[in-house]
C-alpha cells in the first residue's frame, strides 16, 4: 500500500509492525538512522536478510546514547550476543520499548535487566552500588553510597532474601508514576 | 499476562532444582505452547498488543508471531490467502490513519527538544499550555460558527459611531463597542430563513453545551491523573531512596543537562539521608512551639496580603471605572486611558505579592522541600481566586444597576485585564528571566541563572484561562485574544527557556504536581467560572438596550419561551417541565449517588486490607522460599557425601575383572 520501497519485503515490514510499536514510515526512518551508523556496513537491500552487527563503538555514538550513562547496559541487554554489537533487529527492538507507547510492565522488565549488571536475574547490592555510582560520580562519599544501597534495599525487598526480585522491582514501579515518562528515548 | 513477563529462562530458579537441559528445554517448549493458544483465542487486536508486550528478544517475538499466525490460518475455513489479505491491508490502513494523526499534531518536534533539553517537568508545563489552547481553539470555532457568523450574514449590528482609534486594542470600547466581539453586538432576532434560526435559543445553548462539555473533559482527565499517579501509598514510601532505581530521566540528552540532573540526584539522596538520621531526633517542645507560631505568622501575614489586595481592586473598582462610564464622551481618550488603571494595578498586585509570598516563606522552615512548594501555591492560589472573587462580585453586584449595556462592559473589563496580563507577562519575560540572566551571570555571580520556576507560570495560565472562560458569556469571541496570547507565549517562553533559564532543582514527583494543577483548573478556576456565568444566565435581569436577551426577565426565560411554543406532548417539553425543572428528580439522584459511593468507599477499604494480607503473604513466602532453597541444598549435599563414599566402599571390595584374560603377561 502507498509508498514504493525496495529495502524490505512487505512480509518482512508487516513482520516489524506487527513486533514493534512503530509505523512504516518511522520502521524506515529508524533503518536510515541505522544506515547512517555506518553506510559501507549496512546494504539497502535487507530483503535476503544480511548478517550485519554494528559494533558497540558506533551505536553508542549516536546522539540519543552518547551521554547516557547507562549506554553500555542498554545496548548489551538488546543485543543478541550480550556484548553490545546491533544488529537492525535488535536496534528496532530497543527503540520500540525505549518508545512511549510501550506498556509498562515491558519497560519495568527490561530497566530490571538493565540495572542488573553480573546478569543473575537478581539486583543485589553490588549492582546497586554499580548504578549509583553510574549516576553520581565522586558527590557522595563511601559510607553514603553504601547507606543508600542499604536504604533502598529496606524500602523495596519485599520478601526479604537481600536482593531485589523482578516482582519487588515492578511493585517499586507502581509506586512512581513517572516512570513511563522518565524511562523514554525520543528518536 | 503476568505469566509471561516471568520467564525463568536461564534463571538460578531452575538451575537449582539440579534440572537436565533436556527437562529445562522440555519446559520452556510446553511454556510457549501454553502461550501460543492463550494468544490464539484473543480478538486480533488484543493479539498484536500482547506480541508486542513480549518481553523476549525480537527474532523469538518474530517466530512465535509466525506460529500464532500459522495455527489461526489452520483454523479459518475461509480461503486462506483471501482472509491473510484482508486483514492484512486492515491493519495497514490503520497503521497508515495514526502515522496521519501523528501529522496534525502541533509542535511535536518542538516538544521533542524541549524534553530532551530540560527533561519532564518543564515539558509539563509547555503540555498543559498546548492543552490549554485546545480548550481556546474549540471555544473559538463552536462560537464563531453558531454565534457570530449567522449575526454577521443577517443582521449586522454596527452602529458604531467613532472611528478606529489605537487605543482599542487596549481598552475595548470606542469602535469595538458595537461589534460582535462583545455582547451588545448581537440581538436576539429570530432569523427568518429556510430553517428559522433561533439567536437567543443558539447564543444560550452555544455558550452552555461548550461549558459542560469543558466540565466533563476537565472531570474525565482530572480522574484520569488521579488514578494514575496517586497509587495507594502503603509501606515505607516516604523515605527518598527509590530515586536511584526509578527516577533517572533518560530522554534528557544534552551533555550539561544530564551533568545538572547528576548533581540534582546526589543533593537529594543525601537529603533523604540526613532525612533518616533526623527522624532519629525528635524536637523539643520550645522548637515545636517556635515553628508553629512562624507559621502562623506567615498564614496570617499572606492571608492580610490576599484581602487588602482584594479590597483596593474594589475601592479603586467602585470608585474609578464607573465614573467612566457614566461619562462616555467618546473623544475623551484621556478618560478611556484612565479605565486601563485597574487590569495595571490587578497585573501588578498578582506580580509583586507573590514574590513577597516567597520572601515570607524563607522565615518559615519546612520539614520536607514538597510541602514548600504545596503551600506555596495554596497561597497564590487564594491570592489569585480572591482578585478573581472580588472582581466578579463588583461586576455582578454594582454594575447592572449603574450602566446600561452592561454586559458589554464586563465583557471589556475582562477583554482589557486579559490583554495588560499578557503585555505583563512579556515584561515579566523580558525583565525576569532576560535581564535577570545577564544580572546573575555578568554582574552578581553569587545570584546565578535564573531558575524556571514551573508552579508560578502555571498558576498564570491558570489565572489567564479562569478570566477567558468568565468572559465567554459575555464577549463570544474572546478566544481569538487567548488563542494568540497562548501561541506567542509558547515561542516565547520557549526561547527565553534555552536562552535564560535553567531547569528546577526539586523535580520529584513530577506527575503528581500535575494531577494537582489539573485539579486546579478544575475546582476554583472552571467551577467559580461556571458558577458566575450560572448566576448571570439564573437571576440577573439583562439589559434593556442590547444583546440578544433584550425584554427578557431572567436570559433562562429563553427557554421557559421556547418550550412554551412547542406543541403539546412534545418529548422535549415533557422531559424539561417533569424531570429537570422538578425537585423529586433531584433529590433522588443525590440518594442514588450517596448510596454508590457509599458502596464504592466500603469496597476500598476491603480492598485495602486485601493488599496488607497479601503483603504479609509476600513476606511468608520468601521465608518459605528460603528454607525450602536451604533444605534442598543440604539434601543435595547429602545425596553427593553418600554418592562419594559408596564410590569409594566399592573401589575396597574385590573386583572381578572379566577381561582376566588380557591381563596375563604377554610372553606365556
Amino acid at each position: 500500500m502507498g509508498n514504493k520501497q525496495t529495502i524490505f519485503t512487505s512480509q518482512q515490514l508487516d513482520a516489524y509492525q506487527d513486533c514493534t510499536y512503530f509505523t512504516r514510515k518511522e520502521i524506515l526512518r529508524l533503518f536510515h538512522r541505522y544506515r547512517d551508523l555506518a553506510p559501507q556496513l549496512v546494504p539497502l537491500d535487507y530483503k535476503n536478510q544480511p548478517e550485519v552487527r554494528l559494533p558497540y563503538e558506533l551505536i553508542g555514538s549516536m546522539p540519543e546514547l552518547k551521554d547516557n550513562p547507562f549506554r553500555q547496559r542498554i545496548a548489551e541487554v538488546f543485543s543478541e550476543d550480550g556484548e553490545g554489537n546491533m544488529t537492525l533487529d535488535d536496534f528496532l527492538d530497543m527503540f520500540s520499548v525505549l518508545s512511549e507507547m510501550a506498556p509498562r510492565d515491558l519497560k519495568a522488565y527490561y530497566a530490571f535487566k538493565i540495572y542488573d549488571f553480573n546478569n543473575d536475574d537478581f539486583i543485589c547490592k553490588s549492582d546497586l552500588e554499580k548504578t549509583l555510582n553510574k549516576l553520581t560520580r565522586n558527590e557522595l562519599t563511601e559510607d553514603e553510597v553504601r547507606m543508600v544501597c542499604e536504604k533502598v534495599m529496606d524500602e523495596a525487598d519485599l520478601d526479604n532474601d537481600g536482593r531485589l526480585s523482578l516482582e519487588d522491582f515492578q511493585h517499586m514501579i507502581v509506586r512512581a508514576p513517572d516512570f513511563l515518562s522518565t524511562f523514554h528515548i525520543r528518536i | 499476562m503476568r505469566r509471561m513477563s516471568v520467564f525463568p529462562q536461564h534463571g538460578t530458579a531452575l538451575g537449582n532444582l539440579g534440572l537436565t537441559a533436556n527437562e529445562i528445554r522440555q519446559e520452556t517448549e510446553n511454556n510457549t505452547s501454553e502461550l501460543i493458544s492463550d494468544l490464539v483465542n484473543l480478538s486480533a487486536r488484543a493479539r498484536f498488543q500482547a506480541i508486542r508486550s513480549l518481553p523476549m528478544p525480537f527474532n523469538e517475538k518474530k517466530a512465535i508471531r509466525n506460529r500464532v499466525n500459522s495455527v489461526k490460518l489452520s483454523k479459518t475455513i475461509l480461503a486462506a490467502d483471501c482472509r491473510q489479505q484482508v486483514s492484512r491491508s486492515f491493519r495497514r490502513f490503520r497503521a497508515s490513519l495514526a502515522s496521519a494523526r501523528q501529522h496534525l499534531i502541533i509542535w511535536q518536534d518542538t516538544l521533542k527538544g524541549i524534553g530532551s533539553r530540560f527533561g519532564t517537568s518543564v515539558l509539563s508545563y509547555f503540555l498543559f499550555l498546548k492543552w490549554l489552547l485546545k480548550f481556546n481553539l474549540f471555544s473559538l470555532i463552536v462560537n464563531f460558527c453558531f454565534i457570530t457568523i449567522p449575526q454577521i450574514v443577517h443582521e449586522p449590528n454596527i452602529s458604531s459611531i467613532t472611528g478606529f482609534r489605537g487605543l482599542e486594542l487596549l481598552t475595548g470600547v470606542g469602535y469595538f463597542n458595537q461589534t460582535v466581539l462583545f455582547y451588545g453586538g448581537y440581538n436576539g432576532e429570530v432569523i427568518v430563513s429556510k430553517p428559522t434560526y433561533n439567536m437567543q435559543l443558539a447564543y444560550f445553548f452555544t455558550i452552555a453545551a461548550y461549558l459542560v462539555l469543558c466540565g466533563v473533559s476537565l472531570l474525565y482527565s482530572m480522574s484520569r491523573s488521579f488514578q494514575k499517579n496517586f497509587v495507594l501509598e502503603t509501606g515505607p514510601v516516604s523515605g527518598g531512596a527509590w530515586r536511584l532505581l526509578c527516577s533517572w530521566d533518560f530522554s534528557v540528552v544534552n551533555e550539561k543537562a544530564i551533568q545538572y540532573n547528576k548533581n540534582n540526584l546526589a543533593i537529594q539522596l543525601k537529603e533523604s539521608l540526613s532525612e533518616r538520621l533526623q527522624e532519629k531526633n525528635q524536637m523539643s517542645l520550645s522548637d515545636r512551639i517556635k515553628r508553629l507560631s512562624l507559621h502562623l505568622l506567615a498564614w496570617l501575614l499572606s492571608l492580610g496580603l490576599a484581602v487588602g489586595s482584594g479590597a483596593g481592586i474594589y475601592f479603586l473598582g467602585t470608585n474609578q471605572e464607573l465614573a467612566f462610564s457614566s461619562n462616555h464622551d467618546p473623544s475623551d481618550l484621556g478618560a478611556e486611558a484612565s479605565t486601563l488603571l485597574l487590569p495595571v494595578v490587578v497585573s501588578l498586585i498578582n506580580l509583586i505579592v507573590p514574590l513577597l509570598y516567597s520572601l515570607i516563606s524563607k522565615i518559615e522552615s519546612y520539614s520536607n522541600p514538597r510541602a514548600m512548594i504545596y503551600i506555596s501555591i495554596v497561597r497564590n492560589v487564594i491570592l489569585k481566586m480572591s482578585i478573581l472573587g472580588i472582581l466578579c462580585f463588583y461586576w455582578l453586584d454594582s454594575v447592572p444597576e449603574k450602566t446600561s449595556c452592561w454586559e458589554s462592559f464586563v465583557g471589556q473589563s475582562v477583554y482589557r485585564l486579559l490583554i495588560i496580563d499578557f503585555i505583563f507577562c512579556l515584561l515579566g519575560i523580558f525583565f525576569g528571566e532576560f535581564l535577570r540572566n545577564v544580572i546573575g551571570t555578568m554582574c552578581i555571580q553569587t545570584l546565578g541563572v535564573p531558575e524556571f520556576d514551573i508552579a508560578r507560570n502555571v498558576l498564570d495560565l491558570i489565572y489567564a484561562q479562569t478570566l477567558a472562560w468568565i468572559g465567554i458569556y459575555f464577549s463570544p469571541l474572546l478566544p481569538v485574544m487567548q488563542v494568540l496570547k497562548l501561541f506567542i507565549i509558547f515561542y516565547l517562553k520557549k526561547i527565553s527557556l534555552s536562552m535564560n533559564c535553567q531547569p528546577p532543582k526539586h523535580t520529584g514527583r513530577a506527575a503528581q504536581i500535575q494531577t494537582v494543577f489539573i485539579a486546579l483548573l478544575f475546582f476554583p478556576s472552571f467551577v467559580g467560572a461556571l458558577s458566575m456565568v450560572a448566576f448571570t444566565v439564573w437571576s440577573l435581569k439583562p439589559s434593556d438596550q442590547c444583546g440578544p436577551f433584550q425584554g427578557l426577565d431572567t436570559p433562562f426565560h429563553t427557554i421557559f419561551s421556547w418550550t412554551d411554543s412547542l406543541p403539546e406532548y412534545h418529548w422535549v417539553g415533557w422531559i424539561f417541565e417533569n424531570i429537570l425543572r422538578s425537585e423529586l428528580f433531584y433529590y433522588l439522584i443525590s440518594l442514588i449517588v450517596l448510596v454508590i459511593t457509599y458502596f464504592l468507599w466500603q469496597i476500598t477499604q476491603g480492598r485495602k486490607q486485601l493488599i496488607k494480607t497479601l503483603r504479609e503473604q509476600i513476606v511468608n513466602e520468601g521465608k518459605d522460599k528460603a528454607f525450602l532453597l536451604n533444605k534442598l541444598k543440604n539434601l543435595q549435599k547429602e545425596r553427593r557425601e553418600m554418592a562419594s563414599y559408596r564410590s569409594q566402599d566399592y573401589d575396597q571390595t574385590p573386583y572381578f575383572n572379566p577381561n582376566w584374560m588380557n591381563t596375563l603377561p604377554l610372553d606365556m
